[in-house]
């Protein structure tokens, strides 16, 4: 597989608005791969297309190999999908280990070893000594862990994290951090949508910027910074996509 | 093998989230009974014993109160559904590896099981009060095998609405206003009989009749010739509503707008 993620002219439009409009991405495996973009510039678009929830309206997209459309199932066994979203309705009333497992059953983790994958998972992140709690009484950084833990229950070929560290406290941003990090170097390869540069520089291996569903800049982040000699991805950031506010059109 | 993992994993996220709202288990557990014994009870004695074709209206009532149960069910049934489609739960069942009818068959599978209990309860309930089913110990299981197709049809019913609305308010504004009518448009507590004639060809149509009809067949007159005309009524019910039930769950999954 050259490409963990190859999309060829991707496109979604609702009605009139062109959300994703001709997106080509190639992301190589093993890599931490950004998408940068302002709001409503069609990131999560991109993502509920390759995560098999939105099928695209023009051009293809092989995620693992597979086709996100006539290969839904296999794309599904290989990514890791973690919304953006911390949504403990519905789930308030299981302990992290409940709804662990039973995320675990439902990736089909054979019936032995899913006590065992749930356990490993969350001593991963770091809530073994919580596991027993209701999620009702996890703080954000325990929930987006504990949404993060539940995305590596079927060891993906590739994670799709949404806005990973939204809202959280600088401790709980490092550690979310390092626990992508080490996923990466065990092999595992990483789509970041994310809106903060600092974590984009200090992640990712290469990243695209896209706007009005297409892509206005790519490369790695040094690359990025030199080719117009800025100091941050946030000057790099601006240049190519302006300074006017955005309406949320998510 | 794979489906039954599946529908099993679903089924003990409803169960746990079930055990652990114990008071509201308590409550719709004991809901039923307060119909019987101060609905049915009292007002048993302003009833014409010609018009319902028995003395018992306890005994009459049975069934009403069981459908009416299975409809308030119904709503809960359909919760899950409505509120991950809100909080963006879907979505991350949608990306997993799963058969889409597992989400819904689990609920199915634990709702006929709750049903079946309470349906259990107001039979305790009643027999506590002096009614004594025609059709035997026996009619116990036909009277459950009813309970779960009415489930099925209302279930149905409900999942189509989750997907339909676009907010869990609008879903809770017609449940709300839905469920009365259909209850006393239906020969719940008054039978076809003694309605004014537009409201008997109503109530005809209400799925609700025909799982009624047949419970009260099997508590007042026993093995009756005509349970199973009432059941393949019921039938027809249910594989309309679970065309419509699958039809708005497809329309749900595939095709989201963001």
């Amino acid at each position: 597989m050259r490409s963990i993620i190859e999309t060829e002219g991707l496109c979604r439009a609702f009605g009139d608005h062109h959300a994703v409009d001709g997106l080509s991405l190639a992301v190589a495996p093993g890599e931490i791969f950004g998408l940068l973009g302002p709001n409503g510039a069609g990131k999560t678009t991109t993502i509920r297309m390759l995560s098999t929830l939105l099928p695209p309206s023009a051009g293809a997209a092989l995620v693992c190999g597979f086709d996100v459309v006539t290969e839904a199932e296999a794309v599904r066994r290989r990514i890791g999908y973690v919304m953006q979203q911390v949504s403990p309705m519905g789930h308030y009333l299981l302990t992290g280990r409940e709804k662990t497992e039973i995320e675990a059953s439902l990736y089909h983790v054979p019936r032995r070893q899913v006590k065992a994958r749930a356990r490993e998972v969350l001593e991963l992140v770091g809530l073994s000594d919580s596991a027993d709690r209701l999620v009702a009484g996890y703080s954000g950084g325990m929930q987006k862990r504990l949404d993060l833990a539940c995305g590596l229950l079927h060891r993906p070929d590739l994670l799709i994290l949404d806005e990973p560290t939204l809202g959280l406290d600088v401790q709980s941003r490092h550690h979310m951090w390092e626990h992508i990090r080490s996923l990466c170097d065990e092999g595992m390869s990483v789509l970041l949508a994310t809106n903060y540069m600092d974590e984009a520089d200090r992640l990712c291996d290469r990243l695209a910027i896209i706007d009005r569903g297409r892509q206005v800049a790519g490369g790695t982040p040094a690359e990025l910074k030199a080719a117009i000699g800025a100091p941050s991805l946030d000057e790099v950031f601006l240049r190519h996509t302006g300074h006017a506010l955005r309406e949320e059109v998510a | 093998m794979m489906v039954a993992q599946e529908v099993l994993a679903l089924s003990r996220r409803w169960l746990l989230v079930a055990l652990r709202e114990r008071l509201s288990l308590l409550f719709s557990v004991l809901q039923p009974a307060v119909w019987l014994v101060f609905f049915a009870g009292a007002l048993g004695g302003a009833v014409d014993p010609r018009v319902v074709g028995t003395g018992d209206y306890i005994a009459f009532a049975v069934p009403g109160v069981i459908a009416f149960t299975v409809v308030g069910n119904g709503v809960t049934a359909a919760m899950p559904l409505l509120f991950d489609k809100e909080t963006g739960y879907l979505d991350k069942l949608l990306s997993m590896p799963i058969r889409r009818s597992s989400l819904i068959l689990s609920r199915f599978l634990f709702q006929t099981g709750m049903n079946a209990a309470q349906t259990l309860v107001i039979l305790l309930v009643a027999l506590a009060l002096g009614v004594r089913p025609e059709s035997g110990p026996l009619g116990v299981p036909a009277i459950l095998a009813v309970t779960a197709l009415l489930t099925l049809a209302l279930t149905s019913a409900a999942m189509a609405l989750a997907c339909a609305v676009p907010s869990h308010g609008t879903f809770f504004a017609i449940t709300g206003f839905v469920s009365l009518p259909l209850l006393f448009m239906s020969n719940a507590f008054v039978p076809l009989s003694a309605m004014p004639a537009w409201m008997e060809a109503v109530a005809r149509v209400n799925p609700l009749t025909y799982a009624i009809e047949a419970i009260r067949l099997l508590v007042l007159r026993g093995w009756s010739g005509d349970v199973p005309l009432s059941l393949a009524a019921l039938v027809v019910a249910c594989v309309l509503l679970l065309a419509v039930g699958a039809w708005q769950f497809a329309r749900q999954t595939s095709e989201r707008i963001a």
